[in-house]
């Protein structure tokens, strides 16, 4: 989807379809013990009624990604640089009133724990109908209306009654599902779903993942789904985004993430999972931990881990395309062997390289 | 370290019997490997599906009830939550047996009354022929040496206030080994075991990753040199890349001291990995037990089928129709009539609704040589019955959204 031409024309005008564009969006925290730079130039764009998976470990940044999005940082964190193009508008000169706007109407998110993030005080009809108030000209008997008719439209029976109760009269999948219903109600163009199934239990999972296609399918809505689960990627993704460190490491439709995969660190993920259905003796491991983010090493952020390591892994590698579509921020060249500069070149030589060699902005 | 000592001399070891069994001291590495008959022994008949090893842990008919009380003082009894109703099954030496089910269906409370950290309501454990539920407190602390534990949040389960080298030698010093010099040489040589630095020793729970923590809480259950470790749920706080380390180190200590799991988890993936054989539990049953190749291959409980159906896979490839169970688990205090699962299962749809579902709840028996299900109806389970059950399901609930 994208090529390096799209990317190097600044202000160009959305293609037609693309929805969102972020633009090496940089979110820093500025803690007591230093700046813990948790996303650190993201590029990646969804198209109107795509899904986006970004998958990852915990801290490498996916969640912030989505709340930088939808600009709900908080001190001591700042989004201090590149752009969230929704429909070609930069999100980060919205003013307050205008954001205000947008989350909802044009993006709505959900979040990994339902308990937490609905309020325990009002019943889920209230919680609903309030959103809906919120966004649209209606009263209250209306918006009561329409929030017994999300509940039915996710699927929880006897909606009417269901509506009337509190959160904590409802078991964790009737929670997501009140949240999704939520989310939903003000008819979103975009959905950030935040691990929207990881508290959950499989049976429950497959229901809320059949529920998010199904409403995908009839409100032809865009999800950025962001996992650590690489099943429920396989499952829902069109495109799919590899974060680590704060970075993006891999970017390719599903197909060839799962089959073809570049960079070190995706194919080393995909090695370590069991899988069903296949028994092997022992399992593939990353070796080491995730970097301290506020140490983090010089150069490529997974040398450390890496089994392909080289001494040019000390200078920043490259973000090259791969293929058409596919990028991946690697030294090694698309057949994944060490770089034609050499795997020892100087680094002037090998900056100049990574400069030539990436595609997308910086 | 003056606390742990301090309180060394409430301790009175001498009247804790030396186990028969073992009578060389704990923290010494066990002598015999040798009964070993986990899945990798090296020829395949040791593997064969009928294989009985020893039996080391017995579990028969355990009951656990929490009873809900109420009223005006809080002391009439209005019901009880069955967490575990009626659960029977060996855990033979050197094997792992996984225990999978989803949230309540009460596989946490079950490994917590094997180890007796519940009382039981009714129903028998033994570890080595030997009953635990009558045993004294002072014998009780002698058979907890054979048994250990490893929990699932390796943030919450560390004391926060004690070094590494306090965690995982408190158990030694409780059991007797007061020699400070050498109990810290024994809390290096498990360090090292467990794949961790050694010179880590001194440092608190906080300096250490979620990985390196869950291998301080394995060290602390090696401590003892214990048979028998029942696993609660130990890599599923664990990131991706991190899990796969701590399954590969509880396989290699296994294979290395001859230990026995119980591995109790939600991940089928990882469950069918690490065990041997495998329990499926729903509403505190056990609905099928069988050797982990049989199970995911040809499960034969309507309720395996859905779940195996359930777990996404990592492969865009396969993406398929999966078999959808509707509703939610039942309350364990009202648990339905019959088979338990007849609310949602839908190999009973597809049989008509047969009557016997309702009324006779099905027992576990033998449905081939190490496979066992409780299901009356087990062998009408065929792939093309499964097939069909998830393609003829009524597409999610858009079916109510389009009616009004």
């Amino acid at each position: 989807m994208t090529s390096s031409s799209n990317v190097a024309s600044p202000p160009a005008l959305p293609t037609a379809g693309q929805l969102l564009e972020l633009r090496d969006l940089r979110t820093h925290f500025y803690t007591q013990d230093g700046t813990v730079r948790a996303v650190d130039g993201v590029t990646f764009e969804i198209r109107d009624g795509q899904t986006l998976g970004v998958v990852g470990e915990s801290g490498c940044g996916k969640s912030i990604t989505a709340m930088s999005v939808l600009r709900l940082i908080e001190r001591p964190g700042r989004v201090v640089g590149g752009q969230v193009l929704l429909r070609g508008k930069d999100l980060l000169e919205y003013s307050d009133t205008e954001m205000r706007d947008v989350r909802g109407n044009q993006i709505s998110m959900i979040f990994q724990e339902p308990m937490t993030s609905l309020n325990p005080v009002y019943t889920c009809g209230d919680q609903i109908a309030e959103a809906v108030e919120l966004h649209e000209a209606v009263n209250r008997r209306q918006a009561w209306a329409r929030a017994v008719e999300m509940l039915a439209q996710v699927g929880i029976p006897e909606p009417a009654r269901r509506a009337k109760q509190f959160p904590h009269q409802m078991s964790g999948g009737m929670r997501q599902r009140v949240m999704i219903a939520m989310a939903l109600s003000t008819n979103p163009e975009l959905l950030i779903a935040d691990e929207p199934t990881t508290a959950l239990d499989v049976t429950i999972q497959a229901q809320i993942l059949e529920l998010m296609k199904a409403l995908r399918e009839r409100n032809k809505m865009a999800i950025m789904l962001i996992t650590h689960d690489l099943g429920v990627i396989a499952e829902m993704a069109d495109e799919v985004v590899v974060m680590y460190g704060g970075k993006v490491m891999e970017r390719a439709d599903a197909m060839t993430i799962f089959e073809r995969p570049h960079n070190p660190y995706t194919r080393g993920l995909l090695a370590s999972i069991p899988r069903l259905g296949e028994k092997r003796e022992r399992l593939e491991v990353i070796q080491g931990v995730v970097p301290n983010p506020l140490n983090l090493p010089t150069g490529c952020l997974f040398k450390r881990r890496c089994p392909y390591a080289m001494p040019v892994c000390d200078t920043a590698p490259p973000v090259r395309q791969v293929a058409p579509g596919h990028v991946s921020r690697c030294w090694l060249t698309p057949a994944g062997e060490p770089p034609r500069i050499g795997e020892d070149a100087p680094p002037e030589l090998a900056e100049e390289s990574a400069q030539e060699l990436t595609v997308m902005a910086r | 370290m003056t606390g742990p000592e301090a309180r060394v001399t409430s301790q009175d070891r001498p009247d804790a019997p030396p186990d028969p069994e073992s009578g060389s001291p704990l923290w010494k590495p066990a002598a015999d490997t040798g009964s070993h008959t986990g899945r990798r022994g090296a020829s395949g008949a040791e593997t064969a599906p009928d294989a009985q090893g020893e039996v080391l842990v017995k579990v028969t008919d355990l009951v656990k009830h929490f009873p809900i009380r109420g009223g005006l003082l809080g002391i009439r009894r209005l019901g009880a939550v069955r967490a575990v109703d009626g659960v029977s099954f060996d855990v033979r030496r050197g094997e792992t047996l996984g225990l999978v089910g989803e949230s309540g269906c009460g596989k946490t409370t079950l490994g917590k009354v094997i180890l007796r950290l519940l009382p039981p309501t009714s129903g028998d454990v033994s570890i080595k022929d030997r009953p635990i539920f009558g045993l004294s407190g002072s014998k009780m602390k002698a058979v907890r040496e054979d048994m250990q534990v490893v929990f699932q949040d390796p943030y919450a389960s560390l004391n926060p206030r004690m070094t590494v080298g306090e965690i995982v030698g408190e158990g030694p010093l409780v059991h007797g080994l007061k020699n400070r010099v050498k109990r810290e040489e024994l809390v290096r040589e498990l360090l090292g075991k467990v794949g961790l630095n050694q010179s880590h020793i001194h440092r608190y729970p906080h300096e250490f990753s979620g990985g390196q923590r869950q291998r301080i809480g394995i060290a602390r259950a090696l401590a003892l040199n214990p048979d028998f470790i029942v696993c609660d749920e130990p890599v599923s706080a664990l990131d991706v890349s991190i899990q796969s380390q701590v399954l590969n180190l509880l396989d290699d200590l296994q294979r290395e001291l001859g230990l026995t799991y119980l591995f109790i988890a939600h991940n089928l993936a990882v469950v069918e990995h690490i065990s041997d054989r495998v329990g499926v539990m729903y509403l505190g049953k056990i609905v099928e037990l069988a050797d982990v190749d049989t199970l995911y291959r040809d499960a034969r409980h309507p309720y395996t089928v859905a779940l195996l159906s359930a777990v996404p896979e990592p492969d865009p490839r396969r993406r398929r129709k999966r078999l959808v169970l509707r509703g939610d688990v039942p309350s364990p205090v009202n648990p339905p009539s019959g088979c338990r699962f007849h609310t949602r299962c839908w190999l009973r749809e597809q049989l008509g609704n047969p009557e016997n579902c309702v009324t006779d709840e099905p027992e576990l028996r033998t449905i081939s040589p190490g496979q066992q299900a409780a299901c009356h109806w087990s062998e009408k389970i065929t792939p093309e019955g499964v097939q069909s059950a998830a393609e003829h399901q009524p597409p999610v609930t858009l079916a109510e959204a389009a009616a009004d």
